[in-house]
């Protein structure tokens, strides 16, 4: 009699076999950013049964995520994308090692967390991380499975796999903020990131297995209305890696385009520090704090870019100036940040710490 | 000769095409690129990239294809 193994469809295969299935135990995968592309990534790898799966978001689910982010449903609204991953991949799969970690991938934990993965798989929806991620992985010689999206066309490559070129050689000029809009900016069919998440995973197990032509050295485009798919070839460009290798460390993109380091708290505000306020709520929401620029959505760009004191957007909740700070920095704006906290707290700071 | 552009991603909405046929000679890919940001002035200061016959090459190098494929970044996650 046969025994029935999680793993059976994978061992009949030649291709795969026992062998085969025990690389895959033996390989560790960090997927960062666990939205579109990083939901379903996460769930054929975890079913696959890579051994030891990390996923790295800071963002909570939210309401307009589930038309896309299968991995999650609405008990897991307002709370952290890795952490619910991780709770529904424990139940996909109890025989691997799942590893959460519910913050961003920042120039200073990047080394840290990317050194205890093999692959990289690049599920970020910004320039920042994704740039990040390439030098960190360039530096620690890891492979980095990138997809990314723009309405009905994916791109795919795998990058710095055996010496093989990197993000930089294909696009070596990070694009300026505002340039390249992102899902949340113009929507996105739920399938698209879908079905690029997925080729992610399928690149990262075929490193795994040494299986098949790879995407090194390949940019594959898929366009999902036409089905014309291309795959065009790139060389490396050697100036690009050595200018990393040689800094020692990961080189910060100009243009800040991660909502993460947009946020600030109050806590982390001096009282002596002199700041422009900024309102961007309708002018009937409680508590009104009139001393405070009640620009809002008529904020004057030309002001703001003049603007020598630091720019704190403000709302009820942090959600509305997010969204107002991103927009403002996309029209050049550097020194424009959005309060988490919402203005009745900003109400109580002002008055215990500055008045 | 002529060749056949294609517009990948966000410069379909630049140039308002996703593909089209030029009969213009170019000594090279980054000759073509001034052309076309001459005639889509849309194009100017995008960061992107020019294959030709399936291969992305550098702007000094010569326009020796027929299928041109102009790549931007994509963002999205």
């Amino acid at each position: 009699m046969i025994m029935e193994s999680r793993y059976q469809r994978h061992i009949q295969l030649n291709e795969v076999g026992s062998l085969g299935q025990e690389k895959i135990k033996q390989a560790k995968v960090l997927v960062i950013g666990v939205g579109g592309l990083g939901c379903p990534a996460l769930q054929y790898l975890a079913a696959a049964g890579v051994g030891t799966l990390g996923m790295m978001d800071p963002d909570l689910v939210s309401l307009s995520n589930l038309q896309r982010q299968i991995l999650f449903n609405e008990n897991d609204l307002g709370k952290n994308k890795a952490l619910s991953a991780e709770k529904h991949l424990q139940k996909l799969n109890s025989e691997i090692q799942i590893q959460a970690f519910p913050f961003a991938l920042t120039h200073e934990n990047a080394e840290e967390f990317i050194s205890e993965f093999d692959i990289v798989i690049d599920g970020t929806d910004n320039f920042y991380t994704r740039y990040l991620i390439s030098d960190q992985c360039i530096l620690q010689d890891k492979v980095m499975v990138y997809g990314a999206l723009y309405k009905f066309e994916g791109q795919v490559s795998v990058f710095n796999y055996q010496d093989g070129p990197s993000y930089r050689c294909l696009f070596p000029t990070p694009p300026i903020n505002g340039e390249i809009p992102n899902c949340s900016d113009i929507g996105v069919l739920g399938m698209a990131p879908g079905i690029v998440g997925v080729y992610q995973a399928l690149e990262a197990i075929k490193v795994i297995l040494d299986l098949g032509d790879l995407l090194s050295g390949k940019l594959l485009c898929i366009n999902l209305l036409s089905h014309q798919n291309t795959v065009l070839d790139f060389e490396k460009n050697q100036n690009e890696i050595d200018q990393i290798t040689k800094s020692g460390k990961p080189i910060p993109v100009g243009n800040n385009d991660c909502f993460i380091d947009f946020e600030v708290s109050l806590e982390q505000l001096s009282a002596k520090e002199k700041i422009k306020w900024i309102d961007v709520r309708e002018q009937d929401e409680l508590p009104r704090l009139n001393y405070l620029n009640p620009l809002g959505s008529n904020v004057s760009v030309d002001v703001l870019m003049e603007s020598k004191q630091k720019i704190i957007a403000f709302c009820q909740t942090g959600t509305r100036s997010k969204v107002f700070v991103g927009k403002m920095k996309r029209k050049g704006i550097k020194n424009c940040f959005s309060l988490k906290e919402g203005a009745k707290q900003l109400q109580e700071w002002l008055k215990n710490d500055r008045l | 000769m002529e060749i056949r552009l294609r517009y990948f991603g966000q410069l379909q909405e630049a140039t308002g095409k996703s593909e089209e046929v030029l009969k213009e000679a170019f000594d090279t890919i980054g000759s073509l690129r001034n052309f076309l940001i001459q005639r889509y002035p849309q194009l100017k200061n995008r960061n992107f990239k020019i294959a030709q016959d399936n291969k992305i090459d550098m702007d000094s190098s010569p326009l020796n294809g027929s299928l041109i494929d102009l790549l931007p970044p994509f963002s999205g996650g």
